[in-house]
């Protein structure tokens, strides 16, 4: 089958989604399709900007290439969705949320002016004629799978994908709790560099890079070096941190899915989550395979302290949540996307 | 974003403002609301709501403020010629109610309204207001509409109305727990609940009840409602000797209504002519789970055939009225129990607040995100030597990027 992936792309930046789409395609061809990512810049603002970006999608003819037909084409995130193709299949891994779930929190970005308002309703709309034309939708967590249902009436089956590819390892930990993320507010790495700073045994290893790099910077001042940043690190040296943490901290804002949860538990490490941290908590269980606490620096002090003295139960938490990470396969993804 | 909403409200008694009463509630948690007053100065806002409806006394002031300024209308039914009448001869301009006349029908309606205006011809909102509406007064200054059924929509479409159209379903009111009256009783007990007269087809109704109640003779028919002037209710009772068999009752206020309702095994809401209108009644009869008897007929007509059972206004009508009372009385569980899960479905409060906050939203500021998206589109066209942008602007409202 020669198959087209979508994927919008957000020029200098590269995270779980970039990792996803590229993994989608090297498992296509794995299995013998002819695979392509299909890509092209995002940007989202100022004001209605973010429609001229879903127009050009719109205006990609993918039924062929070089003569030959493209078969299927497999979309994953606004606006890359808004792709037209008569064997569309949306595996969505976000909508633009800023027009959903952010409107009207801190991480909106439409005021109440009737042009900005009137703009969000025009991303509810596209999304409803954009999805609403594939013949198949996935979301890849229930978090996605609910946010379709309640705002715009869609259904879509679940179909969690398979962390990137890493040489995913278990070693003795060496006491600190790894955060593994894109350094922006939405992800709160600011709590847990507030709990290092009320847990005085708390060492903390940050790898990622973002714009909030700086500001938790200042935050993490003053703990004698028991909170360090490793930037963007290479995909061995990520395996090797994963390897030798105490747990794993992962906790933004309602998020969708999030693979460092998987990647965690095909290190065998336990996840520390919070209550609102959404897609996390479909696997992350409060003692069952991580921590799972209220958001504030307190409770997550609380909670790092109590994996630091209870290796036991931390390593069997790990354990259990390998063995849910080992059942989400390219197998059964590309099964589904191309059934 | 300010709304300022134009409706009658409560303690007017209107169906509309009732309405209104409902939503405003459910409205003011999505969208900043200001509500218009008769006589006080219009509220400032970004766009104006106005509810229309066909009673002159309760709507003839909100036409006033649309004429004014344009907004999104409410079109609660389809034919306004009684509203029109009233805010034209009623207020001493009958040139402008032959204005309306020959925006409907041409020089026609124009020598017709002189007709009328003559005392040559029979009030026209009074005698056959179905087949002059005079809607196009309103839909002439709506830059949005919003209407309950496809049938209105349909007919706003046809007399010529292009901009943004909703269809937005009447919404059901929240269900607390309602105690069936217990001062009525009958078996069955059949419920016909309000103003009664020719249009909701009363006589229709005591001729298929008469028969009915020969075989089932202890059924009851409970009509609850003010009668019009010309409509002699009891009169026709006497004649059909229903007189044991009927109870009558006055308008009831709202709770009343409720617990009346629900001591009804079950309730018949028939209309013809239709004038595009939906009925009160009949969403808290759905609401209530009660099977439900309807004229096959405009928004009625729209209902699910599962829900309700519908009557064709023809020459069978009365017996097919009769057939379906029983078959009402033997499926009522079923009828009600897919009566309440339809009202669940479709016409959730929540719902309806959430689709009138978008398209107030849509209607406010569409047009500027509709420019600022073409013009970039025509100006890339425009570089790349296009400047017939027709083809990109059809590829944008195809996909839904702008209308």
């Amino acid at each position: 089958m020669r198959i087209a992936v979508c994927a919008p792309q957000v020029p200098f930046v590269r995270g779980g989604a970039e990792l996803m789409a590229d993994d989608l395609v090297r498992a296509l061809r794995d299995r013998d399709h002819e695979a392509e990512l299909v890509t092209m810049p995002f940007t989202w603002y100022p004001g209605t900007r973010v429609l001229d970006q879903a127009f050009l999608w719109r205006l990609v003819d993918l039924t062929e290439s070089d003569g030959r037909p493209i078969d299927r084409v497999i979309a994953t995130k606004f606006p890359a969705y808004c792709v037209r193709h008569p064997n569309k299949v949306a595996w969505v891994l976000h909508q633009f949320r800023q027009a959903y779930d952010y409107d009207r929190t801190e991480l909106g970005q439409f005021s109440e002016s009737p042009e900005d308002r009137a703009t969000r309703r025009a991303v509810e709309r596209l999304d409803g004629v954009a999805l609403g034309e594939a013949r198949r939708v996935f979301a890849t967590s229930r978090n996605v799978a609910d946010r379709l249902r309640r705002f715009n009436d869609i259904e879509a089956e679940l179909l969690p994908h398979p962390p990137q590819t890493l040489d995913y390892r278990t070693a003795e930990q060496e006491g600190y709790v790894l955060s593994v993320n894109r350094l922006d507010r939405a992800k709160r790495i600011d709590l847990l560099i507030e709990a290092a700073r009320s847990e005085p045994g708390l060492r903390v290893v940050i790898a990622g890079e973002g714009p909030d790099r700086e500001r938790l910077e200042r935050l993490a001042s003053g703990l004698d070096g028991r909170v360090t940043f490793s930037g963007r690190v290479d995909d061995a040296t990520l395996a090797d941190l994963y390897a030798r943490s105490l747990a794993v901290y992962y906790a933004p804002v309602d998020e969708d899915f999030g693979m460092v949860p998987y990647e965690a538990f095909l290190s065998a490490k336990p996840v520390l989550t919070t209550h609102d941290a959404g897609g996390p908590l479909e696997v992350v269980h409060d003692r069952e395979t991580g921590l799972v606490v209220a958001p504030g620096a307190a409770p997550l002090a609380e909670a790092c302290a109590y994996l630091g003295s209870h290796a036991d139960e931390a390593k069997a938490w790990g354990l259990a949540g390998k063995s849910i990470a080992e059942r989400v396969t390219w197998d059964a993804c590309v099964d589904a996307l191309l059934s | 974003m300010k709304v300022a909403y134009y409706s009658p409200l409560p303690p007017s008694r209107s169906g509309i403002a009732d309405y209104s009463a409902l939503l405003l509630p459910a409205l003011r948690e999505r969208i900043d609301v200001v509500t218009a007053q008769p006589g006080k100065r219009a509220p400032d806002a970004d766009i104006a709501l106005y509810h229309v409806g066909n009673d002159p006394d309760a709507h003839g002031w909100i036409v006033d403020a649309l004429l004014q300024r344009r907004g999104v209308v409410v079109l609660h039914e389809y034919v306004l010629h009684h509203l029109i009448a009233g805010i034209t001869i009623g207020r001493r301009k009958p040139r402008a109610y032959l204005d309306a006349m020959e925006r409907e029908l041409g020089v026609a309606g124009r020598l017709l309204g002189l007709g009328v205006l003559d005392n040559l011809l029979p009030l026209l909102w009074e005698t056959q207001p179905e087949r002059f509406p005079l809607s196009g007064v309103v839909l002439d200054a709506a830059d949005g509409l919003i209407v309950h059924s496809n049938y209105v929509a349909q007919r706003a479409r046809d007399a010529g109305y292009q901009g943004r159209l909703w269809r937005i379903p009447h919404p059901a009111w929240p269900m607390g727990a309602i105690e069936p009256a217990a001062d009525v009783a009958g078996d069955p007990l059949i419920g016909c609940f309000g103003f009664l007269n020719m249009n909701k087809r009363i006589p229709q109704l005591l001729e298929a009840f008469a028969s009915f109640r020969r075989n089932r003779p202890g059924a009851r028919l409970l009509l609850a409602g003010g009668s019009g002037e010309r409509f002699d209710v009891d009169r026709r009772l006497e004649r059909l000797g229903l007189t044991d068999g009927v109870v009558r009752m006055d308008y009831v206020p709202e709770e009343r209504m409720w617990s009346l309702m629900a001591a009804c095994d079950v309730l018949v809401n028939l209309r013809y002519p239709t004038m595009g209108e939906t009925s009160g009644s009949v969403i808290r009869a759905l609401s209530l789970g009660r099977p439900l008897i309807v004229s096959d007929v405009g928004w009625f007509s729209e209902l699910p055939d599962d829900a309700v059972l519908k009557i064709p206004v023809d020459e069978y009508e009365v017996a097919m009225l009769e057939a379906a009372l029983a078959l009402a009385v033997e499926h009522g569980s079923q009828l009600g129990a897919a009566a309440r899960a339809y009202v669940e479905r479709e016409h959730s409060l929540s719902k309806v607040a959430d689709a009138y906050a978008a398209a107030l939203e849509v209607a406010a500021g569409g047009d500027a995100v509709d420019d600022a998206v073409l013009l970039r589109i025509a100006e890339a066209a425009h570089d790349v030597g296009i400047d017939d942008v027709g083809a990109l602007a059809r590829a944008a409202i195809d996909s839904g990027i702008v209308r």
